[in-house]
């Protein structure tokens, strides 16, 4: 199973390839995704999207706030609780 | 009387004091307030020498602020200029040097992505900010003191067929262009819309549309017109909106495709319980089939009305609600007070089924683009049909929408005459994107297309020529260094690499060509 930092690794690699945004202000995994205004609304579906294809969880209702969207690290660590809730 | 944008508020200010006019987030603003604050900023900007059709730029997100600045403006008989708070310093840069705003009303952290670039626009006296920077050369105030409340009214010498908005839209071709709208367009427009919406001083309605949007600055007016109440949200997730929708007691909000297919993903919890909606509005760009469904089904207690309209008319069309079970597709007819004409080639009257230029005539056709004298009169023209006592001042409106009518007069729409792109609501012009992608990189040639995307309407998908057929490029950083100038949605979603462009005998790129090729997702 993936640990934490090879999530987050693959997720910012992500990101930087699908916002350049983040790439050019050089965001680090944890800087802001949200508030600095990188991602917008549909920028979370897209790395919603993203999740579930590239590591098969199934995000529910509840994982929709913005507590795990708002960094590369916060969404690297509530992926990788998935990955293990779906594993057991 | 009413002839002027701020006497909606003077009215409302007078009927309803103590109603809620303006709330954003924590921030609720009664009309007495509003109006007060208004003429607390209208003075300021007097004695900031701003003068009748003075431009006066506006680049907040949504707040208390926005509705204030915009209105102040008017207040002192200047033209207010609204900006989509996501746009980037390349696109606010172009608009206050189109414009000339001697003015610009912003926020700090704005303002500092603004600062390299902000003393090199003409024209330009003062910013006016929630936090004043110490960098820029030009004059800065503090927005919240130049805004103190003023019971007084101070009147403008304006009247209402002077210019009072300038709304920046893209075109087919070139960089945004500025639509000018008077106080009379605005006023009709809210007018009209709130006519066949039925608003009324109890309904509190969702601002999610941004101001700068003919559309989302209809719906401010039309709250303003009718004493209602409009809710102000900045939002990331479909279940925020649904969340202030039941706090806030919302009753109505317009919205976009995308913004439906946000609210129709389970997790917004859109339909979990019933929600005061007594209507919802969709427009910039046709509704998706399988969004219109489930929206129905969650919704089953909200009006739909599918509305259409282009900028440079305002508002022009919708389908009534009871219409939307016969025909899911249409645009509807024409608004109150409007004739919807569809054109042929030849310049005469569609036949049913007969596909033609949609032609918008009545109170809400704009002045036209400004600066822009020979634009607008390609858009602008007179009425194709000439009959005794219509005067040649009297323009029409051509959209550059090819659509058709069944036989009972419902509209259809069938593509655009040019090639210009809607995705996520927004107009975007294929050379605007085109011109950013050679000058940041090592392309001779690039040509930009719209693809059907089912949330956002149209993705963009670009093919490029690289100035050095031996150099192998990536993609990839290509889209990284535009990254740096245009906002994501103006962004294409995948850059081609090709070694020639399909042209037309007249030696222009063939986009119809292209289109079809990006859509087949053929590489290369």
């Amino acid at each position: 199973m993936k640990n934490i930092d090879e999530i987050t690794t693959e997720v910012l690699n992500w990101v930087y390839e699908k916002f350049p945004l983040a790439k050019n202000n050089k965001i680090s995994d944890n800087d802001s995704l949200l508030e600095s205004g990188i991602v917008d609304s549909l920028g979370i579906l897209d790395i919603v999207a993203f999740l579930e294809e590239t590591f098969s969880i199934q995000l529910s209702d509840e994982d929709m706030v913005a507590d795990h969207f708002e960094t590369v690290r916060s969404i690297a660590s509530f992926t990788h609780i998935k990955i293990s809730g779906s594993n057991m | 009387m009413r002839f002027l944008i701020e006497h909606m508020l003077r009215d409302s200010a007078e009927r309803y004091p103590n109603k809620d006019a303006i709330v954003a987030g924590d921030a609720r603003l009664s009309y007495s307030e509003f109006a007060q604050r208004v003429t607390g900023l209208a003075v300021s900007l007097r004695k900031l020498n701003i003068q009748r059709q003075d431009r006066v730029a506006v680049f907040l997100t949504p707040s208390t602020d926005l509705p204030i600045a915009i209105f102040g403006a008017l207040q002192t008989g200047a033209v207010f200029v609204p900006m989509h708070h996501g746009l980037f310093p390349e696109q606010v840069v172009h608009i206050l040097n189109d414009c000339g705003a001697k003015i610009l009303i912003t926020d700090s952290m704005r303002l500092k992505k603004l600062a390299p670039v902000i003393d090199q626009v003409d024209h330009l006296e003062t910013l006016i900010v929630d936090k004043v920077l110490t960098k820029s050369k030009l004059q800065q105030h503090d927005f919240a003191e130049l805004s103190l409340p003023i019971s007084d009214n101070i009147k403008s010498c304006s009247i209402g067929k002077d210019l009072a908005a300038i709304l920046y839209t893209s075109g087919s071709t070139g960089r945004p262009k500025g639509v000018m709208l008077s106080h009379n367009n605005i006023i009709a427009g809210a007018e009209i819309v709130s006519e066949y919406l039925s608003i009324r001083s109890t309904d509190r309605l969702l601002a999610a549309l941004p101001f700068s949007f003919d559309a989302g600055l209809n719906h401010l007016m039309t709250t303003v017109l009718t004493g209602a109440t409009t809710v102000m949200l900045e939002f990331k997730f479909g279940r925020e909106i649904v969340k202030k929708i039941m706090d806030e007691g919302i009753t109505g909000m317009g919205g976009v495709p995308s913004l439906w297919s946000l609210l129709a993903q389970p997790s917004s919890g859109l339909g979990k319980q019933p929600l005061p909606l007594r209507y919802i509005t969709n427009t910039g760009g046709a509704m998706p089939q399988h969004i219109l469904t489930k929206l129905r089904s969650l919704l089953p207690a909200t009006d739909i009305f599918l509305m259409y309209g282009l900028t440079e008319a305002f508002r022009s069309t919708y389908l009534p609600p009871s219409q939307l079970g016969r025909r899911p597709t249409s645009m509807g007819k024409a608004i109150p007070n409007t004739e919807i004409l569809v054109v042929n080639r030849n310049g005469k009257l569609c036949q049913p089924g007969e596909e033609g230029e949609l032609v918008h005539h009545g109170p809400t056709v704009s002045l036209g683009y400004w600066n822009q004298p020979e634009l607008t009169a390609k858009v602008l023209r007179p009425h194709p049909i000439t009959q005794p006592g219509r005067t040649s001042g009297d323009m029409v409106c051509y959209s550059g929408d090819i659509v058709k009518t069944d036989e009972s007069g419902y509209l259809f729409f069938v593509g655009r005459r040019d090639n210009q792109i809607k995705s996520a609501g927004f107009r975007i012009s294929p050379t605007e994107i085109e011109d950013v992608i050679c000058r940041l990189n090592p392309i001779q040639q690039a040509a930009v297309v719209g693809v059907p995307d089912a949330v956002l309407g149209q993705h963009l998908v670009a093919f490029a020529i690289a100035e050095d057929p031996a150099e192998t490029l990536d993609p990839k950083e290509i889209l990284a260094k535009c990254g740096s100038a245009l906002p994501r949605h103006m962004l294409p979603r995948r850059i081609v690499l090709v070694d020639d462009l399909p042209m037309t005998p007249s030696g222009k790129v063939d986009y119809p060509k292209l289109t079809v090729r990006a859509n087949s997702g053929v590489k290369g």
